[in-house]
């Protein structure tokens, strides 16, 4: 069990320097599931 | 556990954290994909393909849960997850590689829809199969624990996402948005090709593979799980009284928490999200601990005290985290009054999923909209009939102007939109001035106070999410497992949950109540209690072969 707790604590390690780095503007809320989050960049729309 | 157990888990939770890496990568990348895919089309046509991925993700997967869930109960397990995954992983991988709109056209984007589409309908049955084949090798009385490992694989897909995305972002710097932003998509592959390489060397489950040799393989899963009452009741209070309480529960612990740290409490992006993947780290364990606890004291019992214990403390959490994160913004909001005076017959709800802003255009509606969407709390009056909406902030008094739409009808006309702008731009500096816009201040944060409510949160999720799995396979039989569980477990999250954030923007944009957006979650999650507690009963001990 103690691997599984060492491999999970590296790789998330990993994952909070990479964002504390750079990752501010990275959204983590996942798939939109709502159509205007979906829609095209405005430039279409003009 | 043995070594071959260890090897079923692993191979089965990988298709979930492929499942997950694909949910994260396509939240993450949204701006990229639509400025590559989406930017040269005109609205109507932007508009149709937007319902069809928002159809990819509502209806699809549903869908894909009874097509594959069929399959996994008439052919069997193996064959039917190494075909999800195969399908899943390889339109992540040809998303990779599609060329743009710039490069061929109107193909691009209905390419792009149509691997979404696949990916709907593979994903559609991956979970039900992952679950159903890890709970169909565990020992009785450990299926909880077991199935539990499954369950982490959200956190591990949005860690791998993270990893891969941040890690190329920084190796091609501005070219991510012309390139880059393909690599996380082809990185896929490997994903696949380990997988699909464990999997062909797996073992049919030792309970179908009974049932096959026995004869007794259903040949209508279908028909028997929805076709005969006996069955789909239990289907039905699944959904109602099982899966629908989980998604809310954990929509609201992970994504609902997130969106308010950034967009209610004004915390820098950064911050926000270092939060949100810190408590992530502290409660994961949290599902393989009730999982192994729902194997001793039962699955039912943690699955309602996660429901009852959101429904209790929702409505203190939310707001404690919003003094804790900005206590400014929160002393401001307490001393500012703000209020909309609008006909109420001219407000409309704002809940659809499927509306576009143009779709809002009474005085009202813009009005309402514009102050939900700067989260500043009001209080409601009642104007006379015909009167336009006037902000009130403080001594300032604002009128929301009323929109038309151009003559194609698929944008708003130029007087219309230069007269929306400037409203915004007025409330926007009336509610700077109240002091209701304040950014959260890092030195101001009492951040150990945060973590804490978040962490809370997410062992919520881990209480509700954590023996869900062992929950669902044991309510059927094993002829219409893998059917039976997929459909309520995919209606659940896609809609109870992936309902969340426009339903609660609804409700608060409707009452001026920042929390009045909470009541979703809770009356959901208090569905779930009373039905759970009253009508489902504890599985933990039951013998899934029985009835085979």
């Amino acid at each position: 069990m103690w691997k599984y707790i060492v491999a999970f604590v590296v790789f998330a390690a990993l994952a909070l320097w990479l964002l504390m780095k750079g990752g501010g503007d990275i959204d983590l809320s996942g798939e939109k599931h709502e159509v205007p989050a979906t829609q095209p960049s405005e430039k279409a729309n003009k | 556990m043995t070594a071959e157990e260890k090897k079923v888990i692993f191979a089965s939770s990988l298709g979930t954290v492929f499942e997950w890496y694909d949910f994260y990568l396509y939240g993450s990348l949204a701006a990229v994909i639509a400025k590559q895919f989406f930017a040269g089309l005109d609205p109507t046509s932007a508009y149709i393909f937007a319902l069809l991925a928002f159809a990819a993700g509502f209806l699809v997967r549903p869908f894909g849960a009874l097509v594959f869930g069929r399959l996994g109960d008439m052919i069997g397990r193996k064959y039917t997850f190494l075909v999800t995954i195969l399908i899943m992983g390889s339109a992540t991988f040809i998303v990779g590689c599609l060329p743009n709109y710039n490069s061929i056209g109107v193909a691009a984007p209905i390419i792009l829809i149509v691997l979404r589409m696949l990916q709907g309908l593979a994903l559609g049955g991956e979970y039900g199969g992952a679950a159903t084949y890890v709970a169909e090798h565990a020992p009785q009385g450990r299926r909880g624990l077991y199935t539990s490992w499954i369950q982490t694989t959200a956190t591990l897909g949005l860690f791998l996402s993270l990893i891969v995305i941040l890690l190329t972002r920084e190796f091609t710097g501005k070219e991510f948005d012309d390139w880059g932003w393909r690599i996380p998509f082809l990185v896929s592959i490997f994903l696949l090709a380990i997988s699909v390489w464990i999997r062909l060397s797996m073992n049919e489950s030792p309970a179908f593979q009974k049932m096959k040799e026995e004869g007794k393989v259903s040949k209508a899963p279908l028909a028997e799980s929805f076709g005969q009452w006996k069955n789909l009741k239990i289907v039905i209070l699944a959904l109602l009284g099982l899966t629908a309480g989980q998604a809310v529960v954990w929509y609201s612990g992970q994504f609902y928490a997130l969106f308010f740290l950034t967009s209610l409490a004004k915390v820098d992006g950064k911050t926000a999200n270092l939060l949100i993947a810190a408590s992530l780290v502290i409660g994961t364990p949290g599902f393989i601990f009730f999982g192994w606890l729902s194997d001793k004291i039962g699955r039912k019992i943690i699955i309602m005290a996660g429901c009852l214990l959101a429904v209790l403390t929702y409505f203190y959490v939310f707001p404690a985290m919003l003094k804790y994160a900005n206590p400014a913004l929160a002393a401001a909001q307490a001393k500012a009054t703000v209020t909309v005076t609008a006909d109420p017959a001219t407000c409309s709800f704002q809940g659809s999923p499927i509306a576009r802003e143009i779709d809002f255009r009474t005085s009202c509606d813009i009005a309402k909209r514009t102050m939900a969407q700067s989260f500043v709390p009001y209080v409601n009056a009642n104007a006379a009939s015909g009167s336009p909406a006037v902000i009130k902030i403080g001594d300032k008094e604002i009128t929301a102007p009323t929109a038309k739409l151009n003559d194609k009808g698929d944008g708003f006309d130029k007087d219309s939109a230069t007269a929306i702008a400037a409203f915004k731009k007025d409330v926007a500096a009336a509610v700077g001035a109240a002091g209701l816009s304040t950014k959260a201040d890092d030195k101001a944060m009492n951040t150990p106070m945060v973590l804490a409510i978040l962490v809370y949160l997410v062992i919520l999720v881990t209480m509700v999410y954590g023996p869900i799995a062992a929950m669902l396979v044991e309510l059927f039989p094993t002829r219409i497992r893998y059917t039976s569980m997929s459909l309520p477990y995919h209606i659940g999250n896609g809609w109870f949950g992936g309902l969340l954030p426009t339903t609660a923007f609804a409700m608060v944009a409707a009452t001026g109540d920042i929390y009045y957006g909470l009541w979703y979650p809770v009356i959901v999650a208090a569905m779930t209690f009373v039905i759970g507690m009253l009508f489902i009963r504890e599985t933990k001990d039951v013998d899934i072969y029985a009835k085979d």
